[in-house]
């Protein structure tokens, strides 16, 4: 087969192309340039792309650098600051995924003449009664089928997984085989656009305007204090926010941009038993659910599933089978079988409560 | 791409390069290094070679031969040999022009201008910003260009002041080969600047095609280098024809007038004197055949759905065809036309390599959706007819081929 692999530098990615080309297929390299501006960290420095262009030489395959820049800033980096604006925390990754990577790199791979588009994801793509199902990665610390969970049979068809059945250890022992020099680099955690050594905080505040809050106790009234920045804070979290009259920690429960107030509790008061969805963002991989159906619904890159009903009436939502920490509006919760937990059945983004 | 024949291939290959033909229509990113060239450089590449500035045999040696590919370079662009520094490439050739001079003004004046066009090359633009980035008395301003990217002479007028410290404006475009009048540019800044001010002109684009004493001759300093016209990357001159009082970027050493610091690369020089001595023997011939191939490429082109021939009513270099496809992606293009074995360019790129937005185009208005489908092809003294018309077959099919599958 002729496969287009997305190299980021990586490597997962690395070692996706060099088996790739190790099963005799015709292998082409090809990394996403994605973010114009500073970046020192995540998968678009100079310093990556020259890592897979390295790797590429190094296997002897042609490697080319797509400019998405443009689009990226369109689909991803403008809606993750609207979001904020609008008090909601969207996953940029998985916009990422969804709106360049798996739709503007698969169009362009089909229009160049590729039977398949490979990456270094650590999932699997599995294929039964001639449809394509997402289940979760082998190595389960490194599972990212969560970021890739609103693929649906249009793309899974047209997806390689190379390492997804593999640990990380043994990726990296694939890397040193293949004497890859990117066999012993360290995984990259953070959202690319954004400069570690500043934060999103930074980002943010050079990109949005930012409107002060007071924060106030749930339960009591009391007013704890003020932020400067309300498009700043996310529902459930605890960093710097004060404690209650009591001495104990308060925990972000809602932020009501409208009304200039941040809402705090206990914990034990914050706890939620459900989750609002938003129904146009409802995507489902192969199968439509129905109101009622049970799955396991995992709600953050690198948090655990979690049981939990789907409702469809009077809208969508999510009943969960335990209570859990608030999740933020803009959040991503992908659904996995009940029945068989490692296969992904669909996607929503987390409305406002 | 060019260097595939050096990467160690391990694996099933993937359509070896023995068998698949190419086509090299990127002249001018890079010209194709000249037999004559090479031969003139290999005395200098191995064994003795002799630093320039001592006093023994073999040192005399080393500086007679970079003194006679002054002779050389000094006849090309038509000045005294004593006008020519040697330098490590165009862009370095650049940089000296404007931070040379920059830097001797400000330290003269209260307050200093640098004048450059929209679409000079980012040698110019990024020293210039910096000279205005890192001194407060130092102003930075533009040149407008119309809509073939020609510079507009009233916008010129305009940023002339008198505390100008150097005006620069390319013999011709890197991306789009589109010619600037510079004789025009000479005479609006003397008569606006009494006394006048430096001229300079980056002439790497023009280099292979124009003949130099003439097109450049109201300039005072001009910027060439190698690698476009047959000779070896990494050397480059620049040219004073005029007296043109300016401070050293890379001090030390007192090589080149005290205006470029370093042992003086024998090889290098040598390279260059005998790129532009072809080039010049060689110019006539050269340019009659290559303006047909260019004139054919255009017709051609011409008919191909959605495509705009850039600037094409503007003077332009033989070598270069500018064009820009309607809804097409230049990554895509490239990407099959390399597959095919044509090697072109999106003309703009960044250090990642990647295809960039063009500063050249967007200065001349160019919608920015239309400017994502930019493809130049360049061509050479080596350029043949029949490459031409594989050119033409495989660029309309791969842009068939992409309008069938959006």
């Amino acid at each position: 087969m002729k496969v287009l692999v997305a190299m980021s530098g990586g490597v997962d990615s690395s070692v996706a192309a060099g088996l790739l080309m190790e099963d005799g297929h015709e292998v082409v390299g090809a990394t996403l340039k994605l973010w114009g501006g500073a970046s020192d960290s995540g998968c678009c420095s100079v310093a990556d792309v020259d890592d897979a262009r390295r790797v590429a030489q190094m296997l002897g395959i042609d490697h080319h650098i797509f400019n998405y820049t443009e689009e990226f800033e369109r689909h991803v980096v403008a809606p993750f600051v609207a979001g904020h604006a609008a008090g909601r925390t969207p996953n940029p990754c998985i916009e990422c995924n969804r709106h360049i990577k798996f739709a503007l790199l698969f169009e362009r791979a089909k229009r160049l003449g590729f039977d398949a588009v490979a990456t270094g994801h650590h999932a699997q793509v599995v294929s039964r009664d001639d449809t394509h199902l997402l289940a979760r990665g082998a190595d389960d610390q490194k599972d990212q089928s969560y970021v890739l969970g609103y693929l649906t049979e249009a793309e899974l068809s047209l997806l390689l997984l190379p390492i997804g059945a593999m640990t990380k250890d043994e990726v990296r022992g694939h890397a040193e085989r293949l004497g890859l020099r990117t066999w012993n680099k360290p995984d990259s955690q953070d959202v690319c656009f954004i400069e570690a050594s500043k934060g999103r905080e930074v980002f943010l505040r050079q990109r949005l305007t930012v409107t002060p809050a007071t924060i106030v106790d749930r339960s009591t009234g009391d007013v704890l204090g003020t932020v400067d920045a309300a498009q700043l804070v996310t529902v459930g979290q605890r960093r710097g926010v004060v404690p209650g009259r009591d001495g104990e920690k308060r925990y972000v429960a809602k932020v009501d941009l409208a009304a200039s107030r941040v809402e705090v509790g206990r914990l034990d008061e914050v706890m939620v038993s459900a989750l609002a969805l938003d129904a146009s963002s409802i995507t489902f991989s192969h199968q439509r659910l129905e109101g009622g159906t049970e799955v396991f619904a995992q709600w953050s890159a690198h948090g655990r599933p979690q049981r939990a009903t789907l409702q469809s009436s009077p809208s969508w939502s999510l009943t969960l089978g335990a209570p859990a920490r608030p999740v933020a509006p803009g959040q991503t919760v992908v659904f996995y079988r009940v029945d068989e937990p490692a296969i992904v059945q669909g996607a929503a983004i987390v409305a406002s409560a | 791409m060019a260097s595939s024949k050096s990467v160690d291939k391990k694996g099933p290959a993937v359509g070896s390069d023995a068998v698949r033909p190419r086509y090299y229509f990127d002249h001018a990113a890079s010209a194709p290094r000249r037999d004559e060239v090479a031969e003139a450089m290999a005395p200098w590449q191995h064994g003795v070679v002799g630093n320039p500035s001592g006093s023994h045999r073999a040192a005399r040696e080393a500086r007679r031969a970079i003194e006679e590919a002054r002779d050389e370079v000094a006849s090309f662009v038509g000045v005294q040999p004593g006008g020519v520094i040697f330098t490590g490439g165009g862009t370095e050739s650049c940089d000296l022009a404007i931070v040379g001079v920059t830097n001797h003004h400000r330290r003269h004046h209260e307050s200093s201008s640098i004048v450059v066009s929209r679409v000079e090359h980012h040698a110019v633009l990024d020293a210039a910003r910096m000279m205005a980035r890192d001194f407060a008395s130092v102003r930075l301003r533009y040149v407008e260009v119309d809509s073939d990217g020609v510079v507009d002479l009233e916008s010129l007028h305009e940023a002339l002041t008198p505390d100008t410290a150097i005006v620069s404006v390319m013999t011709a475009n890197n991306e789009t080969g589109v010619r600037q009048p510079l004789d025009a540019v000479s005479s609006i800044t003397n008569a606006a600047i009494p006394g006048g001010t430096v001229l300079h002109t980056d002439a790497v684009a023009a280099a292979p095609w124009l003949h130099l004493p003439t097109v450049t001759a109201t300039m005072d300093m001009i910027s060439i280098c190698a690698h476009k016209i047959g000779g070896p990357v990494s050397s480059g001159a620049l040219i004073l024809r005029n007296p043109v009082e300016l401070d050293a970027v890379v001090p030390g050493g007192g090589q080149e007038r005290g205006l470029r610091g370093g042992t003086v690369d024998a090889a290098a020089a040598v390279g260059l004197a005998a790129a532009v001595r072809a080039t010049r023997q060689e110019l006539t011939e050269v340019c009659d055949r290559v303006i047909d191939f260019q004139n054919k490429l255009c017709s051609a082109l011409v008919f191909l759905p959605g495509v705009e021939i850039t600037a094409l009513g503007a003077s332009r270099l033989p070598g270069t065809v500018h064009v820009t496809f309607k809804d097409l992606a230049s990554d895509e293009l490239l990407f099959l036309l390399d597959q095919e074995g044509v090697f072109a360019s999106a003309a703009a790129s960044c250090s990642s390599g990647a295809a960039e937005p063009s500063h050249v185009l967007a200065a001349m208005g160019v919608d920015p959706e239309r400017a994502r489908g930019s493809l130049r092809v360049s061509m050479g003294a080596e350029t043949t007819e029949a490459e031409v018309d594989a050119l033409i077959a495989i660029l309309s099919s791969v842009v068939y081929r992409l309008r069938a599958e959006a």
